[in-house]
């Protein structure tokens, strides 16, 4: 046994001192003998993890380092775009941005997409709003007129404030002059096991959840100015066409790829480039259809100014929400 | 009959039981390292899963999801320090009996158990998935915060012989819970915001690394003691009968039974987690050895205690599956993990998977099957070799000890390099607290309910008012809730009675 102890001993030991090697300024980027590691701030099989896992598979094709995903969760997003930001900007260390990160830096957790530059935009997952089969509710117009009778009395769930559902509530609440009571779920499982159990009214939902629970939750509508690519919720309508014009509400999560700021120009364009072949691979192109997801994509500075374009849409809710620091 | 026999040759076959084992050798090692979770040796096995199709793929990870759950119990039963949270409770009775020489029975029994816990779930899971998984729907936020009140109450059985001083320490442990970001509004609850508010301590205090502080460090600072009092003599082990008599498991058969029930249901209701199961068991455990004359009396060292945690724990991954095949809402974050190795490939948990892929669900059955017979399997050689580590010189074990648990607590934050940093330092923070509390005789593992249960306490109360418009009575309106308030009461009057009355 103390043989075995002291070989994994100095296996961990390795291991773990392997991740510290940072190395010297290196000639050719990227270093076959390191990792490129693409963090992704939420736990591994959640909806953001789920949408990164399958390009970091297509990923590894298009370069001879190893590419692996590490989960960092917590505090939001805000704990593991803090680790990226606290690495060298050497473009061996890749955040899974998004959405998220927008919020998690105007709720001051972090330094977030202040301190990060894009090198790509990849899709936008809208989401769908929905309820329990059994509620009186059979679209969008009953909910609301049912909500404005007794303001207050329908709840509508999120699955944390600082994320993208909670900004979605959040903006949905403002526009129907905040007759909901918009109440923050743990995580998006615990919201739907609330809805489903019928102890919270409304939910806001990804399209792969509603899919999970078809036979028991009844979409009302999508938040998205386009109806579903997925043929099981094509029938569900956009707020436009539910009778609701000139609404705007920031209804689903984009995800993208970040570097922190001061990656050397070529190091980035590699990246680049290698985002761009995983992206337009059949596998992630066929992922991204059959998951209903909406393709988003955009390069480097392009994904900067659509991070500044996303913020404005968010700066108001979440001031509203008194998220805003 | 198609899907059955799909989904049994999809798993009975030569690469897909190869590949099983491979999972549970590794789960076993992984769980036995104090830190390494369950989840994190699913999360790591996943991108392999990848390249196998999806049934194979399963089949690994619930390999590795067994393995880690029963391999925490050999820490646990050995040292005192659990493997990882769904060991915490196997350690008194674990540690007790190592300390009387009893090893090898402990950790035999603790097989023996997690093998009837594994497959009592998975029985439960096969008939009556559908049921089990309409009634933890039932669990709102305001069963679950009165259900974290049923667990808070443990804290008086745990507390040995002073319940104040237990009291106290269930208090010290709900602050630590309470430290983060504020559930609703993401404000900072911590010490100087301004300071901490960009650092991991904005994410507040996780359990594993306050586990190994409190469990793993203070024992080996305590044992540091030892070997400077010339202690120093490896404790004696006995080398014979491991495993348990088939009578004294029959005598057993009410714990076994109820700890089954207990870690299906716990495992199954979202958002709680083995955990909580493990304590719930121990104590249930303890009321009815309380009651029995066969059976020995809980936390002096006794089969009972261990048998009765181990069950339970195991018995969790059938639960957890439950929600997770029928709803695509997992039970636990081991689960999550599992059926994000599903997602990726297209399969959507819930209604898809049992109106287009039954097969798949049978398959999984088959594999949870297999990977409890593999976890029976390799313990059985595995518990006959791993008491020689009781052998080690304490003045060699010690210094392993306090490394692993470094280690350990590093590692489980994975590349974030800050916040295992920083849990390194709340493992030895606490560490040293606990070695304090230790040798002042106050008990440590109220703390550890207190960080588990604090969160879900307080976050699913405040839901729970939330949603019933700011109205506080909604938890005495509600039956389930209802009856975990009198449940809770019960727990707590009844013992100051019987002692009152035993004093008068």
């Amino acid at each position: 046994m103390e043989k075995k102890s002291l070989f994994l001993l100095i296996f961990t030991l390795v291991f773990i001192l392997s991740n510290y090697a940072e190395g010297q300024k290196e000639e050719v980027w990227p270093d076959p003998e390191k990792s490129i590691t693409v963090v992704v701030p939420y736990s591994a099989g959640g909806g953001t993890d789920l949408i990164f896992r399958p390009l970091v598979e297509e990923m590894k094709k298009f370069t001879e380092a190893n590419i692996i995903v590490s989960n960092i969760s917590g505090a939001g997003s805000s704990k593991g775009t803090n680790e990226v930001l606290n690495l060298p900007a050497d473009g061996y260390t890749l955040l899974a941005s998004g959405t998220h990160t927008v919020s998690a830096t105007l709720q001051g957790l972090t330094d977030g997409y202040k301190e990060l530059e894009g090198i790509a935009g990849l899709n936008w997952d809208p989401f769908i709003v929905a309820v329990l089969k059994e509620k009186p509710w059979q679209n969008m117009q009953d909910l609301v007129s049912a909500a404005k009778k007794n303001p207050g009395t329908i709840s509508l769930g999120n699955a944390g404030m600082g994320g993208a559902t909670g900004v979605a509530s959040v903006g949905m609440n403002l526009a129907f002059g905040g007759v909901f009571n918009v109440t923050p779920f743990n995580g998006g499982k615990d919201l739907r096991v609330n809805v489903l159990g019928g102890h919270c009214d409304v939910g806001i939902f990804s399209q792969s959840e509603i899919l999970a629970n078809q036979d028991k939750l009844k979409p009302l509508v999508i938040l998205y100015n386009e109806r579903s690519r997925l043929k099981d919720l094509n029938g569900v309508p956009t707020l436009k066409e539910a009778g609701f014009e000139n609404l705007d509400v920031p209804g689903g999560s984009f995800r993208s790829i970040s570097v922190k700021k001061g990656t050397p120009e070529h190091i980035k364009d590699k990246l680049i480039e290698i985002v761009r072949q995983a992206y337009n691979s059949q596998t992630y192109q066929n992922f991204m259809k059959e998951n209903g997801l909406i393709l988003a994509y955009y390069e480097g500075k392009e994904l900067d100014e659509y991070f500044k374009k996303i913020e404005q849409a968010y700066i108001t809710i979440m001031r509203e929400a008194g998220l805003l620091r | 009959m198609a899907p059955l026999i799909e989904g049994f040759t999809q798993i009975f076959n030569t690469q897909t039981i190869l590949l099983v084992a491979m999972g549970e050798v590794l789960g076993i090692i992984l769980g036995s390292l104090p830190g390494l979770t369950a989840t994190m040796g699913i999360a790591l096995m996943l991108p392999i899963s990848f390249k196998l199709s999806q049934a194979a793929g399963m089949a690994l990870l619930l390999g590795v999801y067994c393995g880690a759950v029963s391999g925490a119990s050999i820490p646990a039963i050995l040292l005192g320090i659990p493997g990882n949270p769904n060991a915490i409770a196997t350690v008194y009775d674990g540690l007790a009996m190592t300390q009387k020489g009893l090893a090898g029975q402990a950790l035999g029994g603790a097989v023996i158990a997690s093998f009837l816990g594994g497959i009592g779930s998975l029985i439960l899971l096969m008939t009556f998935s559908p049921l089990i998984a309409r009634f933890t729907l039932l669990f709102g936020p305001a069963e679950r915060a009165c259900l974290a009140l049923v667990g808070l109450t443990i804290i008086a059985s745990v507390s040995s012989r002073n319940l104040s001083r237990g009291i106290l320490m269930g208090a010290f442990g709900l602050t630590l819970s309470l430290l983060g970001t504020d559930p609703f509004s993401s404000s900072l609850r911590i010490p100087f915001p301004r300071l901490f508010a960009k650092t991991p301590l904005s994410s507040g205090i996780n359990l594993i690394p306050a586990l190994i502080g409190l469990f793993g460090i203070s024992q080996a600072l305590l044992d540091l003691e030892r070997i400077k009092e010339g202690m120093i003599a490896p404790k004696q082990v006995k080398m014979e009968r491991f495993f348990p008599s088939l009578g004294k498991i029959v005598r057993m058969w009410r714990i076994i039974l109820e700890s089954i029930g207990i870690g299906t249901m716990i495992g199954a209701i979202p958002g709680t987690g083995a955990s909580i199961a493990v304590f719930l068991s121990y104590e249930r455990a303890k009321k009815v050895t309380r009651r029995s004359k066969k059976l020995n009396q809980l936390g002096s060292g006794c089969l009972e205690g261990v048998v009765a945690p181990e069950v339970a724990n195991n018995a969790v991954t059938g639960g957890a599956l439950i929600p997770a095949l029928s709803l695509g809402i997992p039970g636990d974050s081991s689960t999550a993990v599992l059926l994000s190795a599903l997602l990726i490939k297209g399969v959507v948990p819930g209604y898809q998977l049992f109106s287009q892929n039954l097969y798949l669900v049978y398959a999984i059955f088959f594999a949870l099957f297999l990977s409890n017979v593999f976890m029976l399997t390799f313990q059985y050689f595995g518990v006959k070799w791993f008491p020689r580590v009781l052998s080690v010189p304490i003045a060699v074990l010690v210094p392993v000890i306090l490394v692993l648990s470094m280690i350990g607590s590093y590692a489980i934050q994975g590349r974030a390099i800050l916040a295992a940093t920083f849990d390194m330092g709340v493992a030895l923070i606490l560490g040293v607290i606990g070695y304090f509390l230790k040798k002042g005789d106050y008990p440590i593992a109220p703390i550890v309910l207190g960080i588990i249960l604090g969160g879900m306490f307080e976050e699913n109360f405040r839901r729970a008012v939330k949603l019933a418009e700011g109205n506080y009575l909604v938890f005495f309106t509600k039956p389930i809730s209802l009856a975990f308030i009198v449940l809770s009461l019960i727990s707590v009057v009844l013992p100051l009675l019987r002692q009152r009355r035993r004093g008068a």
